[in-house]
């Protein structure tokens, strides 16, 4: 039914692919085309010589990342629609000094609680349960919620996205649904 | 042509906001040749500036001036500045809203009456019966536009697939549902085109085939010579002379700059937080609890009426976006029927929300994260929901009080809302979401999300109507009990708030009015 999962048990309990080490993310966006990449070697948030991983840490890109994925999991999207989010606010934080200790801050009690709880950094923490379990003790932190409005907004509002989840978006410029399709429905 | 009037006019009726009651009652007395100034605290917006993008339209038209939200409700947590969602704009909350224009029932203006006493509330009769408004609700279907109804003759707009699913819900567990009377056209009418069902109703229709004063009443008002509109206006307080007469509105013009507008008649329509706030804001020597206030009910009795949400998933796809907002709605639980386990009714409003509002809505605040709320939303190709909107008991401590210390951007005390459920509220909202659950179950529904109420845009019961002058802000025509030159025009006049939406009750209230202002002015009486 939910073309959101892989399956439960992918999601659950085990290991999931997505970007769960560092290689395996720079391997995937290694194959990015070049426009795409360009976010991302562009001082972005994602590559090793980025802002991110120069002042946070060598790992807070694959931190922010995991982070974001498992706000708002979405295992059949690409990276790029959460790095499309995560990269500009990582840019500003150039710039602003209080969301640069905000994100700062952010990755290193995140990877404080993962080590109290679990013994590992948050990204070392195999199982999704096991670092929801911790986003959760994080969840009324300012550097939680900022996250997690930006990309309330950066997926959901996001045309491009729309489609996967079947929202048509802006419709008056096609004369509406009263011509296209307003009363189809084939299953009742 | 817009007349243009001067500030030391005072023959003029001076009305304070330009939605369903201003804006009509501006037409109605226009059309009488009754001048007035309209002053408006939003903007003036052009039907280019409406676009089918729901944040876009919220950052545009919301009123977001700061307010704060109290009280043990979700709500509080959820949208602490956010209690209520209307317009900052000419046209008011008539832009933001989905066009469902259903009369009253018979006992929504008697609830007093029809159930006692309610423990814990403040329930009282409208001093005027449904009767009385029934000639008021005809003119008000045929201005707006009414589908569905004798008034007009205009057709409904037909069923979508997400009406659809819903109906079939319906019939199989012995619900009625039935299309919605919507001012929404559905053949060229007034000037206006017939709807091409794009889906965004709800802020602003781009085409016009949703009625708002915006588009319908204020040009048509300005065109009669008798009104100006004065945008971007926000009223400060209202002036009054030595015998309690009030004399003229002060205000913030766009500039910033003070003025004071004379008036033989201040008419107060903006909206159940802002019309009790001016009147308070209005305190002097001689009414030193606020305007029109010696009742004490001056920002009590806040309703929004009972609500919640409830979005039911499918195996396969509804698309409810193909529709107009609220094609259709669940009546069957509308009546007063307390067998049931809670006085009044509710009904279910057939209603779609886009992706985007619904990733901000399907569980809002702080814990709206994880993969369960991600599947939903993933899946919301194949959702089909309802708006609850149930009677809200009227509760004397559900309120608009203004902030001790804290000022707005003009000066003005910051408003505070207090509003959290009387049991009544509680006990029908479950209700509610137990009937939804039965019904998407019966059609085949893998999941329902229930979601908490979201920022009110019925807004009712602040300056109430009531037949003994005690009991409440306006007697039968929306005439302040303490002051016979000030009217209150909006819901806010509302005693109790019935399970129908509020426009429709406006609008005919409004033209009730109207006619009773010029009898009065005919009369020398104000």
């Amino acid at each position: 039914m939910n073309k959101n999962k892989k399956t439960l048990l992918s999601s659950f309990g085990k290991s999931d692919n997505h970007c769960s080490d560092r290689r395996n993310f720079l391997a995937k966006s290694g194959k990015l085309a070049l426009g795409a990449s360009a976010v991302v070697v562009g001082g972005g948030l994602f590559s090793p010589n980025s802002f991110a991983a120069q002042k946070i840490g060598n790992d807070a890109n694959t931190t922010l990342l995991k982070l974001a994925r498992d706000i708002y999991p979405h295992d059949t999207l690409e990276d790029k629609y959460y790095v499309q989010v995560m990269s500009p606010m990582a840019e500003a934080a150039e710039k602003d000094a209080e969301l640069f200790s905000l994100l700062e801050d952010g990755v290193k009690l995140l990877d404080k609680t993962s080590v109290e709880k679990y013994g590992v950094a948050f990204t070392q923490i195999k199982s999704e349960q096991e670092r929801v379990v911790v986003l959760k003790m994080l969840e009324p932190t300012p550097f939680f919620q900022k996250i997690k409005g930006a990309l309330m907004m950066g997926i959901y509002n996001n045309p491009e996205i729309w489609p996967l989840f079947g929202f048509g978006g802006s419709a008056w410029e096609k004369g509406g649904y009263i011509n296209r399709g307003y009363d189809a429905i084939d299953w009742l | 042509m817009s007349a243009k009037f001067d500030l030391n006019d005072d023959s003029l009726v001076v009305i304070i906001g330009s939605g369903a009651g201003g804006g009509t009652l501006a037409n109605e007395l226009a059309q009488k040749g009754i001048r007035s100034v309209v002053l408006e605290a939003g903007k003036r917006f052009k039907m280019d500036d409406i676009e089918n993008d729901e944040w876009k339209m919220f950052g545009k038209i919301s009123w977001l001036d700061k307010r704060y939200v109290v009280g043990p409700a979700r709500i509080a947590e959820d949208f602490p500045n956010l209690p209520a969602w209307i317009v900052k704009g000419v046209g008011g909350a008539t832009m933001h809203w989905a066009g469902v224009a259903m009369r009253f029932q018979e006992h929504e203006f008697k609830m007093k009456t029809t159930n006692g006493t309610v423990p814990g509330a403040n329930v009282l009769d409208w001093p005027i019966s449904l009767k009385e408004m029934e000639p008021y609700y005809v003119k008000a279907e045929k201005k707006m536009g009414v589908c569905g109804t004798e008034a007009t003759g205009m057709p409904y707009h037909g069923k979508s697939s997400h009406y659809k699913v819903v109906a079939e819900g319906a019939k199989r567990i012995g619900a009625r549902c039935e299309q919605a009377k919507l001012a929404i056209n559905t053949e060229v009418r007034d000037g206006r085109p017939p709807c091409q069902v794009n889906g965004f109703c709800m802020q602003g229709c781009r085409i016009g085939a949703k009625w708002s004063t915006m588009y319908t009443e204020i040009p048509k008002a300005e065109a009669t010579g008798n009104v100006e509109v004065r945008p971007q206006s926000m009223v400060l307080r209202i002036e009054h002379d030595k015998t309690g007469k009030v004399t003229g509105v002060l205000y913030a013009d766009k500039d910033g700059n003070q003025q004071l507008q004379k008036a033989r008649i201040v008419a107060v329509a903006g909206n159940s937080i802002e019309s009790p706030r001016m009147l308070l804001n209005s305190e002097s020597s001689m009414f030193p609890d606020g305007l029109a206030n010696s009742s004490g009910q001056v920002g009590q009795n806040y309703m929004t009426h009972t609500t919640g949400g409830v979005y039911a998933e499918f195996e396969k796809p509804v698309h409810m976006y193909k529709s107009t907002v609220v094609p259709g709605i669940v009546h069957e639980w509308k009546d007063n029927d307390p067998t049931r386990g809670h006085l009044a009714g509710y009904e279910l409003e057939i209603l779609h929300l886009g992706l985007p509002f619904m990733s901000a809505f399907l569980n809002p605040g702080k814990g709206g994260w994880g993969r369960e709320l991600a599947d939903s939303l993933a899946n919301y190709g194949n959702m089909a929901g309802f708006w609850i909107c149930g009677e809200d008991m009227a509760v004397e401590s559900n309120n608009i009080t203004l902030h001790a210390t804290e000022k707005d951007q003009y000066g003005l005390p910051v408003p505070v809302v207090y509003k959290t459920d009387h049991i009544n509220d509680t006990r029908m909202r479950n209700h509610a979401y137990d009937r939804s659950k039965e019904l998407f179950d019966a059609v085949g529904a893998l999941k329902v999300n229930n979601l908490p109420p979201y920022p009110a845009s019925h807004n009712m019961g602040t300056n109430r109507m009531s037949e003994h002058a005690r009991d409440g802000v306006v007697n039968r025509w929306g005439q302040a009990h303490d002051i016979k030159n000030l009217f209150v025009s909006d819901g806010s006049q509302f005693t109790s708030s019935g399970t129908e939406n509020p426009t429709l009750t406006i609008v005919a209230l409004a033209i009730r009015q109207a006619d009773y202002i010029a009898d009065q002015m005919k009369r020398k009486e104000i």
